[in-house]
């Protein structure tokens, strides 16, 4: 039997709900209130979604995450869009290991590097268009629109498709704003089925044009080529289902995150001025300044669910018994990191965890290095005293993949060279 | 004393760090697994293969005084 609340030790219950727009709206808390949850315990029980554990600290998270065979990573997500799956995010070893080989060269460090030129170009070119003003939306006219481009270069799909899925995959996360619970559902399945319809289009064409001999180069490609070890050990292609829920993942996995990590950059070097300075004064204190940022504010928060019963944090956790692990209070553990609520550009060691750990640790990786790394080079050569705008604030949105849907800066104009 | 810098691929989870930080110690394969360049560790180097045993979050990378001593040999 999985544990229900009757299980639990009363001061280890909390009112926590990771969906909850009261954690990010009107104003951010989401970092204060885990902190809170923090301070109750390692491991602590949320009632939300029939019950589950809310792991807070960096050693149960990274412990968690290094140990598929006690904790599937299926499901991952509290609430869902009906769309079976996500792959390969969504199996464990030994069945995830070979999608994994197959991906893992497709976004190895070496070709996500040879891709600078491209990434700064398009950079100076987003960052030159508003320049001039003394203003910007970032989330629209930066942060979306680098990771969306990047990516579909890479995957080969049109650029003007963009704008369809990005509020599809926004709302098969989170639901349309001001939704019922019960319409969030129907809400993120309808959008999900509208992503699936463009995948299957995007499959039948490459099929098409790979049978005229015209096969692109491209990433799509090389997914649809992989070939697969299934649970018995049998060689074999992917299904055009499996392929949608591949792309459905990458897709949401390689847009949003970047965004917010983005906006997070902006939003506390502008608060942390002496902190920016270092960045503006010394490019090469960038790479490290990049893994605090992503230290600073992990986006993300995934979910495990037990196999058999453990113990762990000073908590028995059940068979079936689902996890939350709340990478943004782990990356914030005193334990861990000297002075943890302080951004601090030069932190070293950072061991951060915001991208994961263990078999599934983030594959987009060296490709979002990359290009938070450029974005803050050019940035700071550029417009380096934005500050946000009082009058039009922030507006962060929650779920297991945080993310800004505005984010409106002022900064002193300049004329584009 | 010769210093060799090992990796314990058991424990590697491919964050990267490593040859980030370090490309004249460490490189890395197509998986974006590391790769040692140098066996021994020139002395020169050898601030910085402290460093990248530093900073590796899953602790996998150490200097050792000879590779039979390897966890992953």
């Amino acid at each position: 039997m999985p544990t229900t609340r009757a299980d639990v030790r009363p001061d280890l219950v909390v009112d926590f709900d990771i969906y909850d727009p009261a954690l990010t709206m009107p104003v951010d808390r989401m970092q204060e209130r885990t902190a809170e949850l923090a301070k109750v315990g390692p491991i602590v029980w949320s009632p939300a979604y029939a019950g589950h554990w809310l792991v807070t600290a960096y050693d149960e998270v990274h412990e968690i995450l290094r140990d598929p065979a006690t904790f599937s990573s299926y499901p991952n997500n509290l609430v869902d869009a009906g769309q079976g799956k996500f792959l390969p995010i969504e199996l464990d070893p030994p069945e995830h290991t070979s999608y994994r080989q197959a991906l893992q060269p497709l976004f190895n460090p070496t070709r996500m590097r040879a891709l600078e030129p491209r990434i700064r170009e398009l950079v100076v070119e987003l960052i030159e268009k508003f320049q001039g003003a003394g203003k910007v939306e970032f989330v629209e006219q930066f942060a979306h629109e680098l990771p969306t481009t990047v990516f579909l270069a890479l995957m080969g799909w049109p650029l003007e498709d963009a704008p369809m899925f990005t509020e599809a995959t926004e709302i098969a996360m989170n639901g349309k704003p001001g939704d019922t619970p019960e319409q969030a559902v129907a809400s993120r399945t309808e959008a999900a089925m509208q992503m699936f319809g463009y995948f299957m289009q995007v499959i039948h064409a490459r099929r098409a044009a790979a049978e005229a001999g015209e096969e692109l180069d491209d990433i799509t490609t090389a997914v649809m080529h992989t070939r697969i070890k299934d649970a018995e050990g049998v060689e074999r292609d992917l299904t055009d289902d499996e392929l949608a829920r591949m792309f459905f993942l990458l897709l949401i996995a390689g847009l949003h995150t970047v965004q917010g990590t983005l906006c997070w950059m902006m939003l506390h070097l502008s608060t942390n001025t002496d902190q920016r300075d270092a960045v503006i004064a010394d490019a090469d204190a960038i790479p490290a300044a990049v893994e605090e940022v992503l230290r600073y504010e992990a986006q993300v928060a995934m979910g495990r669910r037990a196999v058999r019963d453990v113990e762990i944090g000073g908590v028995t956790i059940k068979a079936d018994d689902q996890l939350l692990l709340l990478l943004c209070s782990a990356n914030r553990d005193d334990s861990q990191f000297a002075d943890p609520q302080s951004l601090r550009v030069d932190r070293t060691p950072n061991r951060h965890l915001s991208f994961g750990s263990g078999p599934h640790r983030c594959i987009g990786s060296h490709l979002a290095r990359v290009e938070l790394r450029i974005a803050m080079e050019e940035i700071h050569k550029r417009i380096p005293d934005y500050r946000s705008d009082p009058e039009d604030p922030a507006v962060v949105l929650p779920s297991q993949v945080r993310g800004f849907a505005r984010l409106p800066l002022l900064f002193t104009p300049v004329t584009p060279s | 004393m010769d210093r060799y810098l090992t990796v314990d691929r058991g424990a590697c989870a491919g964050h990267g760090l490593c040859y980030g930080a370090a490309p004249e110690i460490v490189d890395c394969d197509d998986q974006g697994d590391p790769i040692i360049l140098v066996e021994p560790v020139p002395e020169a180097l050898l601030g910085q293969a402290e460093h990248v045993v530093d900073i590796c979050p899953e602790r996998a990378l150490a200097l050792q005084e000879s590779l039979q001593a390897s966890p992953s040999a």
